[in-house]
């Protein structure tokens, strides 16, 4: 279809663009939406609504219906009269079968006797099994698209986050103005606008165009000014936060980006839409808004067809007709439902081209089986009707103030008699509104109010008020004179005004009600087509003033938007040691634990067997840096450390390592690691790694009454540490520093402070692994260097690294626990035979956890830590098994088996009397189909009961 | 939590930069006679009223300092501190 050629034009007619439409390779050009370059090319049908499979076409070109959702590419519902086309994209309808010229549940329409408003909810309930089958066949008549399970979106999606003065909502006149009148303030101003260029109410009108196009480069020029365009609002919150969504250009890196501004201000000036016209078929193909007549020719260049009846109720139509007329269309009549009050050059526009004037008549049926074809016009003070023939009709009732971020907001809204509309009455404070919005038409009133919105949302002095008109006077006509059976209110929903009467005879007789009992703008048009009239026909319906009611409060997301903008970027942030490439360079599998990377195997054998065997016999590396490491210090630091830790802090002494536990006030242990003293006031102490993010605002939770001195400094990422363990462990530290490190001189559970070569190092004689073993705390900077140092001298001995999961096996042969591994939201410290650690001396401090502890150590029924050994060795139940009889009577916390004791032996939590030595206890494991494995309750610890070995 | 929460120290900051602490309960009450229902309701129970209540929050992504604040559970906004 050839090109109109304006200066409103929007598209390049020069740049072709191919794509394919159910296999077909048609051609659009550079700037058309998908549903303009399929409408180029003869389609007038898009789609089969959900319930009667009726025919709908393209009736407006801003998204307030589903009409043309599509499926592209394999993404399901996108909206084709929003999305711009791009070479190559492949086109296909949803929901129907067949053709959606041709669809075979187009016989459903005739079924609409019986499916009354809600009748789903009286129908689809009984007999109960019949529901499964019921289900598919709904689902494949009612459906909006098909997703494959196996789709992944394709691009990157990004976010951004931006803090401004001021939040401008809507960039046609008036929302440039207020955003231009904001950055004259000197403020920071973010403009948002849902279509591709900015312009708004202007853009597509001789000659405001050009006005459009000015206002448009001020904003470009002002350095203050961000605008983003192809950008829709999702939502208003709290303090003047606002999302949004971007769609990316074919120049944008990003498929969609998310939005998110703080503003200390918001201007809404989003606009207005058409409130749609009730009459018979209304929504039959060919019926259109006026915005989306007049937008096809000015923007894409698109006559909408050969011959047009309108039928509208303010000055736009009648602008409309006129412009179409002179751009070629065949305009055969215009029914205007006012029978005074036009603007009489329009009127003489129209006179001057032969066309027919019918002032108070209006559009009472849409004739035509699959597309218009001819209207039957009505006049609404006789009983004169007369039946025209065309191929378009333009219908609409008036205009409808875009209202919805603003009762988002929490503002609300209260009906004008004379614009016909609901407008903002009571606005939060901060939020301003401008333009449309506010009911206005004439351009130079709509910029104005857009200023002066600028200017209080900047808190700046207001210019004095020009006189200027005010609202224009709007139409109260909400349906034609017709029974209203096939006069749809919801397209999405397929909802006609003969259902809402349904439902007010149920007694559903108030906005919220009817719209989610009859489903009325619940669909993906999320509320743009019923709009204002929901409230309106309400009213007429139940003989109310019209004030007593008020449109639903519209919802985030304003627009339907993607879960893959709302997820935004998807690359892995993660934390690295500073042995982290030296590890994988040594053959190690990485693995994340909490926010960080760590090695877990050295090898291919996930069992870890030689990195096992070599600590036990030999000498093994370990990267500890991920460990929590914190300085506290002050004249109350022992204050503090007696309020958190259950062990009595007050006799620590400077040289030795002191282990203990912190719990929460039910008693169970949240995190455990050892204590140093390094000085008077001055305490050094290690926490687990997945807790280490939270120590310092646990210390400080906890003794945020007391008003204590102390100071606290988390220093995990600028210690690395290196854990040196097995028998050969000595040899190998002491060939890398002078200092002594024998038994008798650095013996098991003390802290010694010296240097390997000039690396000053806090190294601790603990023993997690049951070895000798020596962990060297040094800082991140050097700890490569030491662990060279280490691994050189290690060499002769054949020293190897050891990863997370080869210490896991070496700690459950010790029966030493991992908190979060043992431990659980239930566990208290004497559940799992901690409890030793616990003071009763200090009941002054009011230990954390103190009050539970002395509650809960003598309660039946709680679960006890235990360890068992299977009775088949090489039966080994995974993790998290449970133990059973009757019932469940625990759980496996880590089970393994053991090369060093050549048993299956592990951990589990089991309910108190299941916990004595010797118990068999019977393992189910998820899949094993009922057949049981078998174990026994064996003493702690399985390897070196004495506790030799860790102290040689 | 779309709201603003201030800090005493950084001033008005995202809530989403905070960890909440729960309601204001007071300090911890003395260990001697405490029975089982009274610590339970003081580790536990929360008054959970709609209106305005005094909660503490620390400012984890900024100065870790933990205070006070009154908040308007009905509107999820700060509010003025009752008469």
């Amino acid at each position: 279809m050839k090109r109109l050629q304006l200066a409103t034009l929007r598209i390049d007619a020069s740049r072709k663009l191919s794509f394919t439409y159910r296999g077909r390779t048609l051609e659009g050009v550079h700037g058309d939406t998908i549903a303009t370059a399929l409408y180029a090319n003869g389609v007038r049908v898009f789609s089969r609504s959900l319930k009667y499979h009726r025919p709908r076409g393209l009736y407006s070109l801003d998204g307030e219906s589903a009409n043309t959702l599509m499926s592209v590419d394999g993404v399901p519902n996108v909206l084709a009269e929003t999305t711009p086309l791009r070479g190559g994209m492949k086109v296909e309808p949803q929901n129907v079968v067949g053709s959606p010229e041709r669809d075979a549940l187009g016989f459903l329409d005739r079924l609409d006797g019986f499916m009354p408003a809600g009748f789903y909810y009286r129908t689809m309930h009984k007999p109960a099994a019949l529901w499964p089958p019921a289900a598919g066949v709904v689902r494949r008549m009612a459906g909006v698209g098909k997703l494959d399970p196996g789709f992944r979106a394709a691009g990157r999606y990004e976010e951004t986050y931006l803090n401004a003065e001021v939040c401008v909502v809507g960039g046609g006149p008036a929302g440039m103005q207020a955003a231009l009148a904001a950055a004259r303030q000197g403020l920071r101003v973010v403009l948002l606008e849902r279509r591709p260029w900015l312009g708004g109410f202007f853009e597509y009108r001789a000659p405001l165009h050009e006005r459009a196009r000015r206002l448009a480069a001020e904003v470009a020029e002002a350095g203050n000014v961000r605008s983003f365009c192809s950008t829709a609002l999702i939502g208003l919150y709290n303090d003047h936060l606002v999302t949004a969504f971007q769609a990316g250009t074919d120049t944008d890196p990003f498929e969609e980006r998310y939005v998110e501004i703080r503003a200390a201000s918001v201007v809404v000036a989003t606009g207005a839409i058409e409130r749609p016209l009730l009459f018979e078929n209304n929504e039959r193909p060919g019926v259109m808004q006026v915005g989306c007549a007049q937008r096809l020719a000015r923007t894409y260049g698109l006559l909408p067809g050969k011959t047009a009846v309108l039928s509208v109720a303010h000055d736009l139509g009648l602008e409309c007709a006129a412009d179409l007329a002179e751009l070629g269309l065949d305009v055969a009549c215009v029914a205007d439902v006012r029978e005074e009050g036009q603007d009489e050059s329009l009127v003489r526009a129209l006179a001057g081209r032969g066309i027919p004037l019918l002032r108070g008549w209006v559009a009472a049926e849409a004739k035509g089986r699959r597309a218009v074809d001819g209207v039957v016009l009505r006049s609404l003070s006789e009983t004169a009707s007369k039946e025209v023939a065309c191929d378009v009709l333009v219908a609409s009732a008036g205009v409808t103030p875009l209202a919805g971020p603003v009762t988002m907001a929490g503002g609300k809204l209260a009906y004008d008699a004379h614009t016909g509309a609901y407008l903002a009455a009571e606005l939060p404070p901060g939020l301003h509104v401008a333009g449309r919005l506010t009911g206005l038409h004439d351009p130079a009133a709509i910029e104005a109010s857009g200023r002066h919105a600028g200017l209080r949302a900047a808190e700046a002095k207001l210019e004095e008020p020009r006189s200027l008109p005010g609202p224009a006077r709007g139409s109260t006509l909400v349906m034609a004179p017709v029974e209203g059976r096939k006069a749809f209110v919801c397209f999405d929903e397929d909802t006609t005004v003969k259902n809402v009467r349904q439902a007010v005879e149920q007694g559903f007789d108030r906005p919220e009600l009817v719209k989610r009992f009859a489903a009325v703008g619940t669909g993906p048009g999320q509320g743009g087509i019923p709009g204002h009239n929901l409230p309106l026909l309400l009213a007429e319906l139940l003989g109310e003033p019209v004030t007593a009611l008020r449109p639903t409060t519209a919802r985030s997301p304003a627009v339907a938007v993607g879960l893959a903008a709302l997820a935004g970027s998807r690359h892995d942030m993660c934390k690295r040691t500073p042995l982290h490439d030296s590890q994988k360079a040594s053959g190690a599998v990485m693995r994340r634990i909490g926010p960080w990377q760590r090695a877990r195997y050295f090898s291919a054998d996930t069992t870890c067997r030689a990195e096992v065997e070599n600590v036990r016999t030999n000498v093994g590396l370990l990267d500890a840096s991920t460990l929590g490491k914190f300085r506290l210090w002050g004249p109350d630091a022992v204050k503090a450390l007696q309020r958190v830790y259950v062990s009595d802090m007050s006799k620590l002494k400077p040289g030795r390592v002191k282990y203990s536990a912190m719990c929460n006030d039910d008693g169970c242990v949240v995190d455990d690691g050892i204590v140093v003293r390094r000085g008077e006031d001055e305490y050094y102490l290690t926490t687990t790694t997945g807790r280490a993010g939270e120590t310092v605002q646990w210390f400080r939770y906890h003794t945020r009454y007391d008003g204590w001195d102390y100071k606290m400094v988390n220093l995990t990422d600028a210690y690395g540490a290196v854990n040196v363990a097995g028998p050969n462990a000595r040899k190998v530290l002491e060939k890398v520093t002078d200092a002594d490190v024998s038994n008798a001189a650095f013996p098991f559970g003390t802290y010694r402070e010296f240097v390997l070569g000039t690396i000053p190092v806090r190294a601790m004689r603990l023993g997690f692994v049951g070895e000798p073993s020596f962990e060297l705390h040094v800082p991140a900077s050097f700890t490569q260097a030491a662990w060279d140092l280490l691994a050189e001298a290690g060499a002769e001995h054949g020293v190897k690294s050891f990863g997370v999961e080869a210490q896991n096996v070496l700690r459950m042969e010790k029966g030493h626990l991992i908190v979060g591994s043992e431990t659980e939201q239930r566990t208290t410290l004497h559940d799992v035979g901690l409890g030793f650690l616990w003071s009763r001396k200090k009941p002054e401090m009011k230990t954390v956890g103190a009050v539970a502890l002395r509650q809960t150590e003598d309660q039946p029924d709680r679960l006890k830590l235990v360890g068992f050994r299977m009775d088949v060795p090489g039966e080994t139940p995974r993790d998290g098994s449970i133990v059973v009889d009757e019932k469940i009577r625990g759980y496996v916390s880590i089970a393994r088996y053991s090369s060093t004791l050549g048993q299956s032996v592990g951990l589990a939590l089991v309910d108190a009397p299941l916990a004595e030595e010797g118990t068999a206890l019977k393992i189910y494991e998820d899949g094993c189909k009922g057949k049981l494995k078998r174990a026994r309750v064996v003493s702690l610890p399985f390897y070196d009961p004495a506790g030799e070995r860790m102290r040689m | 939590m779309s709201f603003l929460i201030t800090c005493p120290t950084c001033g008005p900051r995202n809530a989403y930069e905070f960890r909440y602490g729960g309601e204001d309960k007071g300090p911890r009450p003395a260990e001697d006679g405490m029975t089982v229902e009274a610590w339970m309701d003081y580790v536990h129970r929360n008054r959970s009223v709609p209106g305005v209540v005094k909660e503490w929050w620390f400012h984890r992504d900024g100065c870790a300092t933990w205070f006070t604040v009154y908040r308007d559970t009905t509107t999820n906004r700060e509010a003025e501190a009752p008469p």
